[in-house]
């Protein structure tokens, strides 16, 4: 893994107007969470034409799978699928995720991912903390179990700001 | 003897660190940054992990 910079990958992705949601725990620090993570995880809207552009923003980023010694590059087949496409770039690991949890898509948590405003005219939707809780809890995996009181802490603390 | 009204209780101190143990402070701080600070921090602070790490020749240890 080289030197993550999830930031410089998400203005690459919105440069190419790749159509996405940050989920994961990206998510969660940018929703103010304190934890760490070492990749950033997306759900990219589906539709062939987002693919297609989604496509030309992985290939500038270098990005091949990072679990297969082949360094075999993402195809428009594997973008499409509902699977997940874990990723390693130019700029550090990325998963693009194409559903979470029960099978939910870009279009079903767009709702719920307001857009956030990360600086120097980068916009990009955000899943919302309590829909992350949810994936998570959903999810119900150790890993997944063990950062919820931190999610739950940090959500509270944003409503007692708001 | 004065009028002088007793000076109001100081409010309740925040705590620090909840009953999951979860730290509060440092969700108050991250809070306090703007989006994108709060991704490059933690960013910066795995890069730092990985780089020690590599200064280290990856070595595993228990």
């Amino acid at each position: 893994m080289g030197i993550a910079n999830p930031v410089e990958i998400l203005r690459r992705l919105a440069a190419g107007r790749v159509e996405l949601i940050v989920v994961g725990m990206a998510a969660g620090v940018l929703r103010g969470a304190p934890v760490t993570t070492v990749d950033l995880d997306i759900v990219h809207r589906r539709h062939p034409e987002n693919v297609a552009r989604l496509l030309r923003v992985l290939g500038d980023l270098d990005a091949t799978y990072r679990h297969d010694p082949r360094r075999l590059r993402p195809a428009e087949s594997h973008l499409v699928s509902p699977g997940h496409q874990l990723l390693d770039t130019a700029y550090g690991d990325l998963d693009c995720l194409g559903t979470v949890g029960e099978g939910l898509s870009y279009e079903d948590l767009v709702a719920r991912a307001p857009q956030m405003d990360l600086g120097d005219g980068l916009v990009v939707h955000v899943i919302d903390l309590p829909t992350l809780i949810e994936l998570k809890e959903q999810a119900g995996r150790p890993k997944d179990l063990a950062v919820l009181p931190v999610l739950r802490a940090t959500l509270a603390e944003t409503l007692r700001r708001s | 003897m004065t009028d002088a009204k007793p000076a109001a209780a100081p409010a309740p101190r925040e705590p620090d660190i909840d009953d999951n143990g979860v730290d509060l402070a440092q969700i108050r701080a991250m809070l306090d940054l703007e989006p994108a600070e709060r991704l490059a921090r933690v960013a910066q602070f795995t890069n730092a992990l990985v780089e020690m790490r590599a200064l280290n020749g990856n070595r595993q240890s228990g």
